[in-house]
């Protein structure tokens, strides 16, 4: 591994650092397609800096850049609040028509600019080590480098200073607003560090990157917890992750680094979102099956309780009656017989003294609208689940 | 070429026709589409379609080795159904929200289309030169069979809408009603969903994976500050649709390096600004010129309220006082008193005012609900 390629995975990380935090919160504030919004909108906010600085890393562009991604909330919810459409329409109408305006920039002066919308969109992460920074003569790095690295030690210090009402106002904006922290300031707060740090990153990665380094790493990181700082920390373990090993899927296909760095964030998504523990598909999916047997199960012991005549109660009676198929009735019958609820003589079904008592609380919490109750009573009663 | 030599070229220039009307359809049918998208709040799906299409179109070239547009627009398909469907399975299964949903797969795929794109470019094939056409789009490379190709899909999309309006119609407004009217709703669901996937794969070759999600909202947006009736609606939306491809086009086509994309979503969104500006029943000015003209009525009211007790404490009520004691009330001006005037509710003799029988009568139950006011 040589220097440059030390450089590149080291800006890569550190982009999604940068990325993975302001994710996080956008995330669980139900507004990731507004990063979206931000990544294309930027461009004629680019361009003007371009125009004026004629340098893509310049501590300028990155500001009035950043500048336009906060006109774009502003106008978005300057639209909302006319009732005239809905939040995503007016999202989806906002950013194009910028998008729109930034391009024609571009094309308009396409003879004397040296920027060029795939590259803005991509980003070349492989060209980010020999645009160098000199100080005084003397080489001290990669210029996205620094510029990244700056914005990440500005967002981290950020973090730590407004934890507290970060965390607060975007569990609870209603209590963090009677508190005394104004939503307005941390919203745009928020939407701020987000557009500096896309500004900041579009150029080693490029806008569409930008938005799966925000989005993927926090997306998998809820799936796993429900603790803000772990899946902070999550987030950014997922984002650095798939940075380096992006990097060298790319190596390894002489492709994109951006495109592959996104293609890894995906397929560690989709394993987390078909393995987490409790929210994957799997687990899902598994849930509700033994929920729907476990549900079977007590419908099946109330049918037994209402009847005493052994008509009611035959073994095959079950497949006519409560129109079960039969594949169906025997997991029920099983599981209730294992978890001594019903003892079965001559094909006759009867409650057991344990299947009654757990049927006259479950009777007594449908009638008193307690349903929720006849979770935890499962944990009391059942040796097996469904 | 200036737009009066594109409107004398429109019709015999073979280029132009072409293009003029391929962006005319695609934004005839993504504007009928797009009604339904915006109306099921499902906006920013276009958004995360268009570019779910992007591997499609990528692996199907690297699958067929060929640049056949047709190949290509079922890779697209094929591919952004597949996105479609994940962003449900995604919303329907785990606690993460639409929005998240919607920008995981939006980004997830494209990085992944960009991948194949940047492999595929680097493999000794010369055919692979100007797939990223389909990243912003030329309408320039649109020919005859490819217009041909959105006018029957267009057909196909009407033809099915107008055999299954009252479903789509029912399913927009209440989906729950319509599930127990014994009608499949999942059917429904995902054939329109499926015609919005084939709209804005349709347009990825015209204005590009960027910019689609514009052409499905801005005319739908725009044609739903009009009217409240559905049917007007969709054929508003393909109007708006189609005359912004059709003068994004032209605009376009009128000067140098201006790719036409770009243009027609500004086109569209220009429509989308004066919608919302100047619609009648909707629309931001009208709405103020109502909000002012219904304080001018209040401001009436309360002169006139004001009035009635100072002239309740005389046992005759056409006691005349003078306007100088409706100065340091608010609402008075001098065109208020000549309303009142006018009104017949208020007599002004030089200097001095006071009420007629009827502006006392009005005044004294103004806050009375139960009499009919005939203004």
């Amino acid at each position: 591994m040589n220097s440059a390629q030390f450089e590149i995975q080291l800006i890569a990380s550190l982009v999604a650092i940068a990325c993975a935090i302001p994710g996080t919160f956008l995330v669980l504030r139900k507004m990731a397609m507004i990063s979206d919004a931000i990544s294309h909108s930027i461009l004629p906010g680019i361009v003007v800096g371009f125009f004026i600085t004629q340098d893509l890393n310049s501590p300028w562009l990155i500001l009035l850049a950043a500048f336009t991604g906060v006109i774009t909330v502003a106008l978005v919810e300057r639209i909302q609040k006319t009732g005239l459409v809905k939040e995503d329409t007016a999202i989806g109408l906002v950013f194009p028509a910028l998008f729109s305006i930034g391009v024609i920039m571009i094309a308009k002066n396409a003879n004397d600019v040296h920027l060029d919308v795939d590259a803005v969109l991509l980003g070349e992460l492989a060209f980010a080590p020999f645009d160098r920074l000199t100080v005084a003569g003397t080489d001290i790095g990669p210029k996205s480098l620094w510029v990244i690295g700056i914005i990440l030690m500005i967002t981290i210090s950020l973090l730590i200073a407004f934890f507290k009402e970060l965390k607060i106002s975007t569990f609870d904006p209603g209590l963090s607003a009677s508190l005394g922290f104004s939503p307005l300031i941390m919203h745009y707060g928020l939407m701020t560090v987000s557009s500096v740090t896309t500004v900041g990153a579009f150029d080693a990665v490029g806008a569409i990157l930008v938005v799966a380094l925000m989005i993927a790493p926090a997306a998998s990181a809820y799936l796993l917890t429900t603790d803000l700082k772990k899946m902070l920390g999550l987030a950014v373990f997922f984002g650095v992750f798939s940075a380096i090993t992006g990097y060298w899927v790319a190596h390894w296909l002489d492709a994109s680094i951006a495109g592959s760095i996104t293609t890894m964030l995906g397929v560690l998504f989709l394993f987390v979102y078909l393995l987490a523990p409790s929210k994957g598909l799997i687990a899902v999916m598994y849930r509700d099956k033994q929920q729907r047997i476990e549900v079977s199960l007590l419908t099946f012991l109330l049918h037994l309780k209402n009847h005493t005549e052994e008509r009611e109660r035959h073994v095959n009676h079950l497949n006519e009656h409560i129109n079960w198929q039969k594949v169906k009735s025997e997991t029920v019958l099983d599981l209730a017989l294992k978890n001594n609820m019903i003892i079965i003589n001559n094909k006759i079904v009867s409650l057991t003294e344990k299947g009654n008592a757990f049927t006259s609380q479950a009777i007594d919490y449908i009638i008193t609208n307690e349903d929720a109750q006849i979770e935890d009573m499962k944990d009391d009663f059942f040796l097996f689940r469904g | 070429m200036n737009l009066q030599e594109y409107f004398s070229l429109v019709f015999s220039d073979y280029t132009l026709r072409t293009i003029t009307l391929g962006t005319a359809i695609l934004g005839a049918v993504t504007g009928m589409l797009g009604s339904f998208a915006v109306l099921r709040k499902q906006s920013l799906l276009g958004d995360a379609i268009s570019h779910a299409a992007l591997p499609g179109i990528a692996l199907a070239f690297l699958i067929t080795g060929a640049k056949d547009s047709n190949t290509l627009l079922i890779g697209a398909l094929v591919s952004g159904l597949l996105g479609t469907f994940w962003i449900r399975g995604i919303i329907n299964k785990t606690h993460l929200k639409s929005d998240t949903a919607l920008g995981l797969i939006l980004s997830l795929f494209f990085g992944f289309g960009m991948l194949l794109l940047t492999f595929i470019q680097k493999q000794p094939n010369a055919n692979q030169a100007g797939l990223d056409k389909y990243l912003f789009g030329q309408a320039a490379t649109l020919v005859e069979s490819d217009v041909w190709l959105m006018a029957i899909i267009t057909g196909i999309c009407v033809v099915v809408m107008f055999l299954f309006w009252k479903e789509f119609k029912l399913l927009l407004f209440d989906a729950d009603y319509t599930k127990t009217l014994g009608f499949n709703t999942k059917f429904i669901d995902i054939l329109i969903t499926t015609f919005i996937v084939l709209a804005i794969v349709l347009g990825l070759q015209t204005v590009g994976v960027v910019l689609m999600s514009a052409m499905l909202l801005a005319p739908a947006a725009a044609a739903r500050q009009w009217t409240n009736n559905l049917s007007t609606m969709v054929v508003l939306a393909a109007v708006f649709g189609a005359f912004s491809g059709v003068f994004g086009t032209a605009i376009s086509a009128s000067q140098d390096n201006l790719s036409t994309g770009p243009v027609i979503v500004l086109v569209a969104s220009v429509f989308v600004i004066f919608s919302f500006i100047f619609s009648p029943s909707r629309g931001l000015l009208f709405r103020q010129i109502r909000f002012i003209s219904n304080r001018r009525d209040l401001e009436l009211q309360k002169t006139l309220s004001f009035m009635y007790h100072i002239a309740e404490t005389h046992d005759d009520i056409s006691h005349p006082h003078t306007i100088k004691i409706l100065n340091n009330f608010q609402g008075f001006t001098r065109k208020t008193l000549q309303k009142l005037v006018d009104k017949n509710y208020v007599t002004i003799d030089g200097t001095m005012w006071y009420l007629t029988e009827e502006g006392f009568e009005t005044a004294a139950n103004l806050y009375n609900q139960n009499i009919k006011k005939h203004e």
